[in-house]
C-alpha cells in the first residue's frame, strides 16, 4: 500500500517536473525531461503493478460479475425492445430506433450510451477540438430524455467527467470502468475502487494533456516516452490543462497544483 | 614538490584566492558554469550563467618574497555570448557558457573556444603593449589635422603604453545544433574539434565555420523510442582518431573515426552491470553519467555519475578498475533530492598533472580528493571561514546516521543549494580551482 502512495506521488512530482520544463528558459531540456520521464513509467509500473496485484483483486472480482451480468442483458436484448424488467441501464437505451441498436454494437458503446448522457456537457467544454465524438452525443439524443433521470442517481457518475475526453489511448483504459459504474450492483468495494481508478484515469488524461509523445506510456509495450524536444504543442495543452483542472476532484489536489 | 603534480594525503592544502563577490545575495547571471586552465596553468578562465568570461593569470613569483606563492588576478573579461531567439522554435537561448577550452599556444595570442547551448565561439586574446604615435595626418587622439598646418614629415614611431588585453572572436560556429551543447573537445591534431549535443556529435575545422561532419548521431527515427542521450564527449589526448562519448544511461563508447565517417557504431563499449541490490525509481537517473576525462596518460578515463567516480582501463570494457563513492550518504534521499531537483546535478571531474589523484564535487560546498595511487580520500570544504591567507584546509567529515561525532556534520545539515560543480587542476602544479555557486576558489598545497 505504502508503495502506492509513494509511487503516486512520484508520479505527481514527476508531471509537474514535466509541466514546468515547458516555461523555463532555454528551451525544454531533452536530458532532464527524458529522466524524468523515466522516473514516471517506473513509478507507474509499480502503481498498476500494485493495483493490479492483489490489493482491489475484489474490484476484478466485482468486475467479472458484471461482464455477466451484461453479457446476460444483452442476451435478453438480442430479441430487441425488451425494456420493462430490464435494469437501468438498457432503460437508458430506450425505444428509439438508433439507441436500440445498440446492444447489437459493442458492448463498449452500450457502457458510453448512459454515461454518454452526463458527459456531453462537460465533453463539450473538455476537447479543445469541438469535436466531440459523434456517436454517443447522437445516442444521448436519442434516449436522452429518459436516460437522464435515470442517471441522476448513479453514484460517482459525476465525478468523472474527463473520462471520455483525450484520445483513444486514455479511453481504453477508462472503458474498464465505465461498465463497473453502470451496472446497478454498486459494492462497497466498488464504490471504494473508483477514485482508485479515477487516479489512473486522471493521471492518464494529465498526460495526454500534455502531449501525444507520452502514448508510450500508455501502451501496452511501454516503450519509453520522448520528451516534448521537438513538438511545441504548449498552446493546445494550456488550454486543456485549464479545463481539465476545473473538472479535477479534490483527491488529485496535487496534481491541480501543479 | 612543485612540477610533480603529485597530491592527496601527503599534500596539505591551503587557501590561496577567492574571487567573487562576497554577499550572500547571488545575482543569477554570476553563477560559475565552467572553470579551466590552459595547458601551461598560467592562465584560467571562468564561464558564467551571464554569458561572460574571465580570465586570470597567474603573477610570476615574486622574487623579494620567493615563499610567497603566485597568485591568479584579472587579465581579460568578455561577453563571449548573448541572449538570443530562435524565432522559428520560440524558444530563448540562453547565453550561460557551458564549456570553455583553450587551444594549445602556438603564437603570443591565446585562443580558446567558448560555447553556450548552440554556437561555438573561437576566441583570440592578445595583448596590446605598444602602439603607435606620431601620426602626420591624425592627432594623438584620432582628429585629423588641418592640412594647412601640416609643414613636415615625420615617420611615426611604437612606443609603450599600459598593457592592454583584447579580447576578439575570431570565428562563429553556429547552427549545427538541434539540441543543447554539452561538450566541445579539442583535437590533439590542433585542427579540428568536436562538439556534442543531446543526440549528435559534429566535427569541425578550426578555420571552417560554415559546415562541419556529424560523426556521431544516435536520434531514433520516431523520438518516442529516444531511451538514452549523449552526455559529455572528448577526444583522446594524443590519438587524433580516437574519441569517447558517455550517455544517460551510464555506457561510454570509444568511436575511432578512421572505421567510418559515421561513428554510431563503437569500437568499445564500456558499461558496468548495475548492481540489482540498489535498484530503486532512480537508478536510471543516478547512473547517468555527467562527466568523462580522459587520463593525460591517455591510458585511463574517468566518467563521474550522482553518486560515483570510475575510472576506466580502455583496455577494460566490462568494468572500471577503480570505483570511488563522493556522497555515499545520499543513496537513501534520493526521493528528496529528486523532488528539489539536485538528483539532476552535473558535477565534472579532474585529473591532477601525473593522474595521481582525481577531484570532484560535492554539497555544502565540499569537494572530494580521491588518491589513486594511495587508496585515500578526503573531503574539503570551500568557505568563507575558511579563507584567511594560507589557512590549511581541515577534512570534514559528514555523519551518514547514528551518533553524530564532534566536527562531524549530519546529513540533514547539508546546504543542498552550496554545490560544487566545476573544479579544475592546474596542468603541473598542486594549484586547484574550484567553483562554488558565485565564487572561485583558489587552493594551493602548503609550502613549508
Amino acid at each position: 500500500m505504502e508503495y502506492k502512495v509513494e509511487a503516486h506521488r512520484i508520479m505527481s512530482i514527476s508531471l509537474g517536473k514535466i509541466y514546468n520544463s515547458r516555461v523555463q528558459r532555454g528551451g525544454i531540456k531533452l536530458h532532464k525531461n527524458l529522466l524524468v520521464s523515466l522516473v514516471l513509467r517506473s513509478a507507474r509500473q509499480v502503481y498498476l503493478s500494485d493495483y493490479y496485484g492483489g490489493v482491489c483483486f475484489s474490484a476484478q472480482q466485482v468486475e467479472s460479475k458484471e461482464w455477466e451480468l451484461m453479457d446476460a442483458e444483452q442476451n435478453k436484448l438480442r430479441p430487441a425492445a425488451e425494456e420493462g424488467p430490464a435494469p437501468q441501464k438498457d432503460a437508458g437505451l430506450g425505444d428509439a430506433t438508433p439507441v436500440a441498436d445498440e446492444p447489437t454494437s459493442q458492448p463498449q458503446a452500450d457502457g458510453e450510451s448512459p454515461a454518454g448522457a452526463q458527459q456531453p456537457p462537460a465533453e463539450a467544454d473538455a476537447e479543445t477540438g469541438g469535436t466531440s465524438p459523434a456517436g454517443p452525443a447522437e445516442d444521448q439524443t436519442g434516449g436522452g430524455g429518459r436516460a437522464l433521470p435515470d442517471e441522476a442517481g448513479t453514484p460517482g457518475a459525476h465525478s468523472c467527467p474527463t473520462r471520455k475526453r483525450g484520445a483513444e489511448k486514455s479511453h481504453h483504459a477508462c472503458s474498464p470502468q465505465k461498465r463497473t459504474k453502470v451496472t446497478p450492483t454498486p459494492d462497497s468495494s466498488g464504490a471504494a475502487e473508483e477514485p482508485e481508478e479515477m487516479e489512473t484515469g486522471n493521471v492518464s488524461n494529465l498526460i495526454t494533456i500534455f502531449g501525444s509523445s507520452f502514448s508510450g506510456l500508455l501502451s501496452k509495450d511501454d516503450t519509453p516516452p520522448a520528451s516534448e524536444g521537438e513538438d511545441g504543442d504548449s498552446g493546445s495543452g494550456q488550454i486543456c490543462c485549464d479545463q481539465m483542472l476545473k473538472n479535477l476532484n479534490p483527491w488529485t489536489t496535487a496534481i491541480v497544483a501543479f | 614538490m612543485a612540477g610533480t603534480g603529485a597530491g592527496g594525503n601527503d599534500v596539505q592544502w591551503c587557501f590561496s584566492q577567492v574571487k567573487g563577490a562576497i554577499d550572500d545575495d547571488v545575482a543569477e547571471a554570476d553563477i560559475i558554469s565552467t572553470v579551466e586552465f590552459n595547458h601551461s596553468g598560467e592562465l584560467l578562465a571562468t564561464g558564467d550563467k551571464g554569458g561572460r568570461v574571465v580570465i586570470f593569470q597567474q603573477e610570476t613569483e615574486n622574487k623579494c618574497q620567493p615563499l610567497s606563492r603566485s597568485e591568479y588576478n584579472v587579465y581579460s573579461t568578455f561577453q563571449s555570448h548573448e541572449p538570443e531567439f530562435d524565432y522559428l522554435k520560440s524558444l530563448e537561448i540562453e547565453e550561460k557558457i557551458n564549456k570553455i577550452r583553450w587551444l594549445p599556444q602556438k603564437n603570443a595570442a591565446q585562443f580558446l573556444l567558448s560555447t553556450n547551448d548552440k554556437t561555438i565561439k573561437l576566441w583570440k586574446i592578445s595583448e596590446r603593449d605598444k602602439r603607435p604615435e606620431g601620426y602626420n595626418l591624425k592627432e594623438e587622439d584620432g582628429r585629423y589635422r588641418d592640412s594647412t598646418t601640416i609643414t613636415t614629415l615625420r615617420v611615426p614611431v611604437f612606443r609603450p603604453m599600459d598593457l592592454m588585453v583584447e579580447a576578439s572572436p575570431r570565428r562563429i560556429f553556429a547552427n549545427a545544433h538541434t539540441y543543447h551543447i554539452n561538450s566541445i573537445s579539442v583535437n590533439s591534431d590542433n585542427e579540428t574539434y568536436l562538439s556534442a549535443d543531446d543526440l549528435r556529435i559534429n566535427l569541425w575545422h578550426l578555420e571552417i565555420t560554415d559546415r562541419s561532419f556529424n560523426i556521431v548521431d544516435i536520434k531514433p527515427a520516431n523520438m518516442e523510442d529516444l531511451t538514452e542521450v549523449i552526455t559529455a564527449a572528448e577526444f583522446h589526448p594524443h590519438q587524433c582518431n580516437t574519441f569517447v562519448y558517455s550517455s544517460s544511461k551510464g555506457t561510454i563508447r570509444l568511436c575511432d573515426m578512421r572505421a567510418s565517417a559515421l561513428c554510431d557504431r563503437h569500437s568499445k563499449l564500456f558499461e558496468e552491470p548495475e548492481d540489482p541490490s540498489n535498484r530503486s525509481f532512480f537508478s536510471e537517473i543516478i547512473s547517468s553519467i555527467s562527466d568523462v576525462k580522459f587520463s593525460h596518460s591517455g591510458r585511463y578515463m574517468m566518467t563521474r555519475d550522482y553518486l560515483s567516480v570510475k575510472i576506466w582501463d580502455l583496455n577494460m570494457e566490462n568494468r572500471p578498475v577503480e570505483t570511488y563513492q563522493v556522497h555515499e550518504y545520499l543513496r537513501s534521499k534520493l526521493c528528496s533530492l529528486y523532488e528539489n531537483d539536485c538528483i539532476f546535478d552535473k558535477f565534472e571531474c579532474c585529473w591532477n598533472g601525473n593522474d595521481s589523484v582525481v577531484m570532484t564535487g560535492s554539497y555544502n560546498n565540499f569537494f572530494r580528493m580521491l588518491d589513486r595511487s594511495q587508496r585515500r580520500d578526503v573531503t574539503l570544504e570551500a568557505s568563507r571561514e575558511s579563507s584567511k591567507p594560507r589557512q590549511v584546509l581541515k577534512p570534514r567529515r559528514v555523519c551518514a546516521g547514528g551518533k553524530r561525532k564532534k566536527d562531524e556534520i549530519s546529513v540533514d545539515s547539508l546546504d543542498f543549494n552550496k554545490k560544487i560543480l566545476h573544479t579544475a587542476w592546474h596542468p603541473q602544479e598542486n594549484i586547484i580551482a574550484v567553483a562554488t555557486t558565485n565564487n572561485l576558489y583558489i587552493f594551493q598545497e602548503k609550502v613549508n
